[in-house]
Order: C-alpha cells, then sequence, then structure tokens
C-alpha cells in the first residue's frame, strides 16, 4: 500500500518534471514567459519528491517487510533511529534523497533576488537534473519494489553502520554534493544568457558557501566517524570513497576563493565558471565511483553495472553540455584578464593552481590503481607515502600565499608593508617554532616546515585581526583561515609524533614501552540491546598521567557480526587510544593496539573552526541580502 | 582555437573518459567473472557457521586436493532448487564441500539446512559479503572448484546435472 503510493508520487514527480521542461522549452523558444507556472510545477515536485522521500521513511519506521529496500537494510528489532536512519543507507533510498535535495535546493533558489530570466534558466537546468535521476531511480533502482510473500524478518544492517554519526554524515554529504547543482545550473544559465557577471558572482557566493559549508561538515563527521568507529587508528585513510568527496571539495575550496576574485575584481569569470562546472561533476563522478561498485572500500555499495552505466552516461552528456556552453558561451571580463603579481588577487588564483593540482593528485591516486588493473590486469595500491610526499611539500607554499594573500590590496601593491609583514610574522614564528620543537625534542626537516609554516599562517592571521578596526571584518576567513593553520599543524604533529604499540597480552601482565605502561586488569561480560559484549580493563600510566581504558569486542546478534569498539582517552594534547585486534587469540592472549596520537582534539576543533568560518559567512550573506 | 576544435577536443576527451569507465565497469576485475579461474584462493577469514570459537580462513583447505566451494542463503530461491545437487556432491561423489553463507540471518539459514539436509563439511558466515567480493562472486548462487588451491571452474546461478558432471569430471 505505502509501496503503491510511494511509487504514485515519484512518477507524478516525473511527469510534472517533465510537463515542467516541455511548458518551459516551448516558451523558451516563443520568446514568451510562463515563469509562474514554472515556479509553481517546480514546487510540485519538490513535494511529491518529498512525499515519496517521508513514505519511504515511514516503511522503515514501521518495518515494512514487503518493500525490498526495507527488507534488505532494515530489520524489526534495530532501535528506530537506526530503521529511519538505514532508509539512506543505502542506495535506493540515498537516491530518493539525492532526488529531493536537488529539488529543494530549486525551490529555495526561486526565492533567490536573481532576475527572472536568468532565475527560471537555472530552475530548468536545475529539472534537466532531476529528469535524469528520477528515471534512474524509478527504472533502475525503485526503492519501493515489491517482495512476495511478505518476509518475516528483515536482513537487518550492518552493526558497524549503527552509529549516530555515521547515519547523520551521509546526509551533509548530500547536501553539499548535491548543493553544487545549483551552483552548476546557475552558472551554465549564467553563461547561456551571457550575464557571466560580478552580478553573478555576488548571487552565487551564498549558495557556494552553504554546498560548501555542508560538505565541510559531512567530510568531517565521517572522519569522526573513521576514528572513532572504525577502530583503524586515524581519521584519514585515503580511501577511494573518501578521495570522492574530497576531489569535489577542492574543486569548491578554489571555486569559492575565485568567485572572490571574479566579485572584487571583474576578473576570471571564466575560471570561475569553468570551476563551478567542475565542482558539480566532480561530485557526480563521486557518486559514480561508490555506486557502481568499481571502488572497493568500505563504503561499497551493492554492485550493479547496468547502474553504473546509467549513471556514467548521464555524466557525460551533462559534462558535454555543460563544457558545450561554456565554450560557445565563453564569458569574458569587462577587465583584461591581468594581475599585479603581487596582489590579493593573483595570490588567490596561486592557491587556486595548488587546489587544482592537489585535486589532480588525489584523483591520479584514486583512479589510477582502477586503470592499471582494468587495462593491463595490474593491482597496485596508493597509500599514504605517495599523497604525503606528493602533498606536503606544496601545502607548505600554500600556507605561505594564504598567510600573504589577506594581507595584501586587490589592486595596489605596497612593497615596505609587504617587506615589514614578511619580517614581522617570520621573525614571531620563528621565535613559536624554537620553543615548540624545543619542548618537541624531534626534528625532521619537512616536519619542521610544516610546523613553520602552520604557525606562520596563524601569526599572519592573528596579525591581521589586530589590525582590523572593527574585529568582525573578515571574520569569516580569519576563523576559517585561522582553522585551517591549525588543521595543518595538528596534521603534521599527529602525523610525525604517534606512537604505536601492537602487542599480545594476558590477564594481569604490564607491557612497558618508553615512558607507557599497559596494564591489563580484567575482563567483563554485559549485554547490550542487541549485541554482547566482552569488555578488557586496562590501566594506562603515561610519565606521571594514570587512567583505565576499557576497549570491548561486541557480538551482534542481527546479523551475526563480531565488531571492535576503541576506547578512547581524549586530553588536550593527545588522545589515547586502545583497540583489542578481532580474532587475533594467542593462548590466553589478545592482541592489542595502543596509539598515542598527538593533537587529535585540535584536529577536531580546526575543522569546526573552519566551518564556523562558513556559518558566519552564511549569516552574514542572507543579512546582507 | 576555434570553437569547432575546442568541441572536438571536449568530445574527443569525454570519449575517452567514457571507455575508460566503461572498460573498468565491464571489466573482470568489477568483482566480475571469469578473472579468478586460474588464480589462487583470496585471503579470507570468517566467522564459523558450525563452532562460534574458530574461524574459517582460506589456510584451512589449502592442504585439500579438491574443494566445492559454494555461496548461497536462506532467502535466495534458486539455492532452494541446487541444494539437491549440493546433497549429491557430498553423498554420492564425497566432495569437501564448503558453504558461505552470505549475508544470512543465521536462525533462517539453520532452518534452511535442518528442512533440505546439510551437505557442507564447514561453513562460513560472510555476513557483510566481503568474502564473495574477494571471490569476485557475481550473485547467489555460485559455485568455485578449487584444485591445490587454485580456483579452476566457476558456476553462476543454480547448479544442474549439467554442472554437477563437469565437477565431478574435475576429480
Amino acid at each position: 500500500m505505502i509501496g503503491t503510493f510511494g511509487n504514485s508520487s515519484l512518477i507524478i514527480a516525473l511527469l510534472l518534471n517533465f510537463y515542467l521542461l516541455f511548458s518551459y522549452s516551448l516558451n523558451f523558444f516563443k520568446k514568451k514567459n510562463n515563469f509562474q507556472k514554472v515556479r509553481y510545477l517546480n514546487f510540485l515536485v519538490t513535494v511529491f519528491v518529498f512525499l515519496a522521500f517521508i513514505l519511504l521513511l515511514w516503511s522503515f519506521a514501521i518495518s515494512d517487510f514487503s518493500n525490498t529496500a526495507v527488507y534488505q537494510n532494515s530489520h524489526s528489532q534495530k532501535p528506530l533511529f537506526y530503521k529511519i536512519s538505514g532508509s539512506w543507507g543505502n542506495h535506493e533510498g540515498s537516491m530518493v534523497l539525492f532526488i529531493l535535495i536537488l529539488a529543494i535546493f530549486s525551490s529555495l533558489f526561486s526565492f533567490s533576488g536573481v532576475r527572472d530570466n536568468l532565475k527560471y534558466l537555472t530552475i530548468f537546468f536545475q529539472n534537466i537534473l532531476i529528469l535524469f535521476f528520477l528515471i534512474f531511480l524509478i527504472f533502475t533502482s525503485n526503492p519501493f519494489d515489491v517482495i512476495r510473500p511478505t518476509p518475516a524478518e528483515g536482513l537487518g544492517l550492518n552493526p558497524i553502520l549503527q552509529d549516530p554519526l555515521l547515519s547523520i554524515h551521509p546526509p551533509f554529504l548530500y547536501v553539499g554534493y548535491v548543493g553544487f547543482s545549483i551552483i552548476f545550473s546557475f552558472a551554465l544559465a549564467g553563461l547561456y544568457l551571457e550575464e557571466f557577471t560580478k552580478l553573478w558572482s555576488k548571487q552565487a557566493s551564498l549558495w557556494i558557501v552553504i554546498a560548501w559549508t555542508f560538505l565541510t561538515v559531512g567530510i568531517g563527521l565521517g572522519s569522526i566517524w573513521a576514528y572513532y568507529e572504525l577502530g583503524w587508528g586515524g581519521f584519514w585513510f585515503w580511501d577511494p570513497v573518501e578521495n570522492a568527496s574530497l576531489v569535489p571539495w577542492l574543486a569548491s575550496t578554489a571555486l569559492l576563493h575565485s568567485n572572490i576574485t571574479s566579485m572584487k575584481t571583474e576578473k576570471f569569470f571564466s575560471w570561475t565558471a569553468l570551476l563551478a562546472i567542475l565542482t558539480f561533476t566532480t561530485s557526480l563522478l563521486g557518486t559514480f565511483l561508490v555506486r557502481s561498485g568499481i571502488l572497493n572500500s568500505v563504503h561499497a555499495f551493492a554492485n550493479d553495472p547496468d547502474r553504473g552505466l546509467y549513471i556514467l552516461a548521464v555524466i557525460m552528456i551533462i559534462s558535454f553540455f555543460a563544457f558545450l556552453i561554456f565554450i560557445l558561451k565563453f564569458p569574458k571580463s569587462p577587465m583584461p584578464n591581468v594581475l599585479i603579481f603581487w596582489s590579493r588577487g593573483s595570490f588567490i588564483l596561486i592557491n587556486n593552481c595548488f587546489m587544482i593540482f592537489f585535486l589532480v593528485v588525489v584523483m591520479v591516486g584514486t583512479l589510477y590503481p582502477i586503470f592499471l588493473d582494468a587495462l593491463f590486469e595490474k593491482s597496485i595500491s596508493v597509500g599514504p607515502n605517495y599523497y604525503n610526499a606528493l602533498l606536503a611539500p606544496f601545502m607548505i607554499v600554500l600556507l605561505w600565499f594564504m598567510a600573504h594573500g589577506p594581507l595584501l590590496e586587490w589592486y595596489k601593491f605596497n612593497k615596505q608593508s609587504l617587506i615589514k609583514a614578511i619580517l614581522q610574522i617570520s621573525f614571531l614564528t620563528l621565535v613559536s617554532s624554537i620553543i615548540i620543537f624545543f619542548y618537541l625534542k624531534d626534528f625532521s626537516l619537512l616536519l619542521f616546515l610544516g610546523v613553520f609554516f602552520s604557525i606562520y599562517l596563524i601569526i599572519a592571521v592573528i596579525i591581521d585581526v589586530f589590525k582590523q578596526k572593527i574585529i568582525s571584518k573578515n571574520l569569516a576567513r580569519n576563523i576559517s583561515h585561522f582553522g585551517f593553520g591549525i588543521l595543518v599543524f595538528s596534521i603534521f604533529i599527529n602525523a610525525y609524533l604517534s606512537k604505536e604499540i601492537n602487542v599480545p597480552i594476558k590477564v594481569g601482565q604490564t607491557i612497558k614501552q618508553n615512558a607507557i605502561e599497559i596494564q591489563f586488569k580484567n575482563i567483563l561480560k554485559s549485554q547490550g540491546k542487541n549485541f554482547e559484549e566482552i569488555i578488557g580493563n586496562f590501566l594506562i600510566k603515561d610519565g606521571t598521567r594514570a587512567f583505565e581504558l576499557s576497549p570491548s569486542l561486541r557480538k551482534y546478534l542481527q546479523p551475526v557480526q563480531v565488531t571492535s569498539e576503541t576506547s578512547i582517552k581524549s586530553t588536550l594534547f593527545g588522545d589515547y587510544y586502545l583497540a583489542i585486534n578481532l580474532s587475533e587469540f594467542e593462548g590466553d592472549k589478545i592482541m592489542i593496539r595502543f596509539y598515542h596520537k598527538p593533537l587529535m582534539l585540535w584536529i577536531w576543533i580546526s575543522i569546526s573552526l573552519i566551518i564556523f568560518g562558513g556559518l558566519i559567512r552564511i549569516f552574514r550573506k542572507q543579512n546582507e541580502s | 582555437m576555434s570553437h569547432k576544435i575546442r568541441i572536438i577536443i571536449l568530445s574527443i576527451l569525454l570519449i575517452l573518459i567514457f571507455l575508460f569507465f566503461y572498460k573498468v565497469l565491464l571489466s573482470e576485475k568489477t568483482y566480475q567473472p571469469r578473472s579468478m579461474i586460474g588464480k589462487s584462493v583470496p585471503e579470507f577469514s570468517m566467522e564459523n557457521f558450525k563452532d562460534i570459537n574458530r574461524r574459517i580462513t582460506n589456510q584451512d583447505f589449502s592442504t585439500k586436493e579438491i574443494v566445492v566451494l559454494n555461496f548461497w542463503a536462506s532467502w535466495c530461491v534458486p539455492c532452494r532448487i541446487e541444494h539437491p545437487m549440493l546433497n549429491e556432491l557430498k553423498k554420492k561423489y564425497k566432495l569437501f564441500l564448503v558453504g558461505i553463507n552470505y549475508k544470512d540471518n543465521a536462525s533462517n539459514a539453520k532452518k534452511f539446512l535442518n528442512e533440505l539436509g546439510d551437505p557442507f563439511d564447514a561453513i562460513g558466515s560472510d555476513s557483510k559479503g566481503e568474502v564473495a567480493i574477494h571471490f569476485g562472486a557475481y550473485g547467489i548462487p555460485e559455485t568455485y572448484v578449487i584444485k591445490k588451491n587454485k580456483i579452476v571452474f566457476r558456476h553462476i546461478g543454480p547448479l544442474n546435472q549439467d554442472v554437477v558432471k563437469a565437477i565431478v569430471a574435475l576429480k
């Protein structure tokens, strides 16, 4: 019953969407306008997709196992929260969410202050995207497929996926990924109508920051989940699916900055337009890589080459037309695309080039193994070493440009003030670095450079803040850049100074390595709602500090699966992290993994600062408009 | 550069990208058939269905002359159809059978075996479908024959008498 309603809403949404496209095109070529009608149709599409989404949530909430998606991904004993989050934890449901966000952005955009012609052409392009994905959903991945006879019980959800962070990070990522669709459509409309101007940049900037902030939150939450739940002892693994989200993030960060340059200097519109197209097409590429089963990772969805082929074809068609419009309507800047080298604009562009370089590195690292495997049947694995070697040195240069960019003017160059700033910042940075390395008692050149230049950025931001007469001026940028400085600093320290101990241990035994002492006190058994748990109690001593950690193994009953729950003690200077290895028992000993990870907390704090900067910009923009 | 040339370059580029991903999608490496033939058994470690205290790994069968490995699940209808053939492989031809219970509910799986018979010498439970990915399983049911730790035969879909004959001929 719910299935029938759900299916009907999707089909009605498709028909309405088709009608909208048809009616708009007809009027467009007759040079008439029917904007009011398009506006209503656009709302109705959103309403019907929303209805389908609610019906799907409902099917999951009441465990309607006659629905194939519910049957395969849910279970009656699962807590309600996970039943509901399970609805987007699978391919079909997540596609409904994907389309819903496309439609919501389209509807929200109809409220923007953009001139009607431009606005409704944007909505038209957005509805073409909705059309492609609705067809895909209804014909290849229908979330309301019925299974007969109705099974008595569902197949459950992977217990590793039963985690609050995991449940909420995909919607954030989606708002980010899909949010770029509206900028993409807006860019195409702007190009087509030759209205890619300063005003375009101004009106696009709010949407760019919204999508960018959500994407950053999504990536951040995913990373926190990987750290606390996966038990791999890190926060970023260069997992292909993580990379698939990092690529649009890099493109959109470049877009965010180049759009500011276009807005302030009326230059580089073509570059901004290209980035707008690139950001969304790389988002789509990420979706394709995850959905087609090409990538093998913790995120792997059911692999189905037919679905993959459809998404691939759609991406190619969308990209072709987008780039075609770009080529034919190449935007010309009213000003010549020349900048004084020592100006804020050119520094932003230099950092844009770095972003694109990082993007290429990540993309090659993700796709090259697939390429080799498919064409030459060779297996290679691209690991952190590749990324560190290629990214770290350039990151250092990026930090320098990032520190000085905001201190320079847009149009004129004051040599003396630059030299003064360099000397001032360098001096303060050198003093801080010496103090830090004195405390660290560990030295390597790359670590020193990483620490030096991240502090350089932090100090440059602080100086910039103090120079302002009003602190709140440029607050968003300063907070985000400050956060980024701390992030790079923490990552360098974390990467170089983390300690790891892997040992077998039995109850009563104490293990000592350097300053760290691990004592295995006892084992307890306990019973959770849908799992049994064996908890190990350990006493950890690090110098004068002593505390207990209690990692555990959980055996979930439905489906039967054992997971390792880490136990983490966070302090301001670092995390102590203890996990029991799954299924590695040597007689009466168990294998444990212990990590000391410096400045972990600061990685999360710095990501929050970057996001906070984005939020400030969103609310400021709203007030301005 | 004229528009025409740019459009031609764009088209060629996109076609190349399409062909590349198309090839990847349809290639054997996307966990699809044939590629595993002639290769060593992938490493795996699974929960043991019959004995919770031990795990099943690929090492357990590495010394066996010939092993028939079958992916199945209680919710899979074709698995019911092929089950008598598995019983036959065990009883009549005395082959060593390993079942991999794919994304299944343990109690349903037990009911299934009680009802239709248990031909398996060992059963591992692949609750997340990871082992199936390592084997490149296309779907279930699916059957592999492993000879001296090398995969020599694969059949996608339910077994039939011809396939049973082909498997027996490998002995």
